[in-house]
């Protein structure tokens, strides 16, 4: 690891910011934190953002495409090299998961806010990952590869309907399609391993069984780089749009002892076998019909929805990040495996959800939080701020914990009633919706509930109306 | 776009990728019932870089005339090796493809071309200097306009 981070006990280490939004923001607070000097690096269309004004130092990369400006691990590495940087941390998506950038950055001895390359490859196709999970005892689905898109059907059958259609180098629910028999498979599969080309340059595909009824929970897990693994409890995020997710709590709820026991050990055998660097996220699928655990994938990055372990533990985990890329200690306690409050974060896009969730992008003319105990938000919204189109469609998070998952519920309606976003729509409607809804507060939901409840909601509006 | 559904993120984020590549003055993209427009006026305003570390670069009283602007992050270089002749020199005429220099990014050699006919009257930064995107390298008299 680089020793630039303490070499001049003078000068305070560089971070520089590979990304972009919220998580911009949320990076150099930490970076803060630490004592750090934040620089950021942004396309010409974030060189005048919020993020930017809050850093020591902006370096443009590019104009504001994402190919030629995010996406581009050598103008990162460049960034980095004038920056005089001691780290780089990616955020989440563009380049997080790719080893190329965590490779440039290491000829030129910068650290990498993220597990080594190595690693990076390993967990980053689905069928390797699955071989990890596999040789360190996870659980996993019954799945296997497919060799010839003309002649699945008989694997269909080894696996079982209904099943899932999946791209090995696929990742963010795109080019997963579900099938219920023989004659489906055989019709979809040379389309999804087209479309699998197409969108990862890569048409390998596999097949996996189905649980229709299912929750996805998450377990947060940090490595030191050397075989030591820490877990901070779980996440539930099953209220899913497309396999979007849009609202996800710490701890999962309704989970038994064993179920829970089951995935966290799982996650540490994880780690273990991988001597796991920093922080990550096993991601898991709970049957609700017989409690099988399976794995799902490693994401190796910090994710989006980090924060409700943060809130849940009173801990900072890109602050950790950071400091164990410099070679520091990262300062993370020893935590139960179940956290004594419960957090849940919305996730508010501009998107408008009584529209089939169009984009909606435009200038933010005035924005005003909620404020109180528990209550978090990240994000990069201001007034007067143009939500830019290049991008994706988050503007916030909006964080909310308290003594139990009835108090957690009731106060984070109580914060999304009181949120003002004016200029743009946003997916705030869906919310309150959900956090009213008894399926919801009961708790437990799982990822196929909110698409066709959000339906059937709309078509009774619709009939009402009329 | 193939189906008449609204269009997602990505279908949006792909068009305005596409359309940004090009060199239209103003753009508006229909489909469904979701309009795009885009619009640019004038050159590519250059984003003003923090650079406190460096000496100020050449310093040249307001520039009068066309920016040629960086088209990458990376190292500016005047000449195309060591000890070689400068690819232009200040006073010299150019064309919209002569070189006037290059910008290195991870030993990558990406030559810049003048853009436009005229006189190159002044470099904006030094040979060496650490640019970045959008920053201004150069200043040309164009011909028309002399």
């Amino acid at each position: 690891m680089s020793e630039k981070g303490n070499a001049d006990s003078e000068a305070p280490p560089v971070v520089l910011v590979a990304n972009r939004g919220e998580i911009a923001v949320r990076i150099i607070a930490a970076a803060r934190r630490i004592g750090a000097s934040p620089v950021l690096a942004a396309s010409a269309a974030d060189a005048d953002s919020p993020a930017a004004r809050l850093a020591d130092r902006v370096i443009v990369i590019g104009p504001a495409p994402v190919a030629q400006s995010y996406l581009r691990p050598e103008l990162i590495a460049t960034a980095a090299l004038q920056a005089g940087a001691s780290v780089v941390h990616p955020g989440y998506g563009f380049l997080s998961e790719q080893p190329e950038l965590a490779e440039l950055l290491e000829i030129e001895k910068i650290a990498f806010a993220g597990p080594r390359p190595e690693t990076l490859r390993a967990v980053g196709d689905k069928s390797s990952a699955r071989k990890v999970a596999l040789a360190a005892g996870v659980p996993v689905a019954p799945a296997v590869e497919v060799d010839d898109v003309e002649t699945v059907a008989g694997l269909g059958d080894s696996i079982g309907y209904p099943l899932l259609i999946k791209a090995v180098f696929g990742g963010g629910g795109r080019g997963i399609r579900l099938v219920n028999d023989a004659g489906e498979l055989a019709r979809l599969a040379p389309q999804a391993a087209a479309e699998a080309l197409a969108a990862f340059g890569n048409g390998a595909l596999y097949l996996e069984r189905f649980y229709p009824a299912a929750r996805h929970v998450e377990v947060q897990v940090f490595g030191d780089g050397e075989g030591r693994a820490q877990i901070f409890g779980d996440r539930d995020c099953s209220v899913q749009r497309r396999h979007q997710k849009l609202i996800e709590e710490c701890p999962a709820p309704g989970l038994s002892v064993a179920t829970r026991a089951v995935m966290h050990d799982a996650s540490r055998a994880l780690v273990q076998a991988l001597a796991y660097r920093g922080a990550g996220t096993v991601e898991f699928l709970v049957d609700t019909q017989s409690e099988a655990v399976v794995f799902l994938e490693v994401n190796a990055r910090i994710q989006v929805e980090h924060p409700v372990t943060e809130e849940a533990y009173g801990i900072d985990l890109v602050a950790a990040q950071l400091r164990l890329a410099l070679g520091w200690d990262p300062e993370l306690p020893d935590v139960p495996p179940v956290p004594s409050a419960t957090v849940i974060e919305l996730r508010i896009n501009a998107e408008d959800p009584e529209n089939d969730f169009r984009p909606s992008p435009g200038t933010i003319s005035r924005v005003r939080w909620p404020g109180g105990p528990g209550i978090r938000v990240d994000t990069q919204l201001e007034d007067g701020y143009r939500f830019p189109p290049f991008y994706d469609s988050l503007m916030a998070k909006l964080i909310v914990r308290a003594h139990s998952r009835d108090a957690a519920v009731a106060a984070a309606r109580s914060a999304a009633a009181t949120v003002e976003i004016n200029g743009v729509t946003t997916t705030l409607a869906l919310h309150e919706f959900v956090l009213s809804h008894p399926d919801f507060i009961r708790g437990g939901v799982t990822t196929s509930w909110f698409g066709p409840t959000w339906e059937h909601r709309s078509e009774q509006r619709m009939a009402s109306v009329r | 776009m193939t189906d008449d559904a609204t269009p997602s993120w990505q279908h949006l984020l792909d068009l305005v990728a596409q359309l940004d590549s090009g060199s239209y003055d103003s753009a508006s993209v229909t489909y469904g019932d979701v309009s795009v427009q885009l619009s640019r006026s004038g050159p590519l305003s250059a984003p003003v870089p923090s650079s406190a570390s460096t000496t100020p670069a050449t310093t040249s009283p307001k520039p009068s005339g066309t920016i040629i602007a960086s088209p990458m992050i990376g190292v500016f270089y005047r000449c195309p090796s060591p000890g070689a002749p400068p690819f232009v020199e200040i006073g010299a005429s150019v064309e919209p493809d002569t070189t006037i220099g290059i910008v290195e990014v991870m030993k990558m050699m990406n030559p810049v071309s003048a853009g436009v006919n005229g006189t190159l009257t002044s470099f904006l930064v030094r040979d060496h200097e650490q640019v970045e995107y959008g920053q201004a390298l150069a200043v040309v008299a164009e011909a028309s306009s002399q």
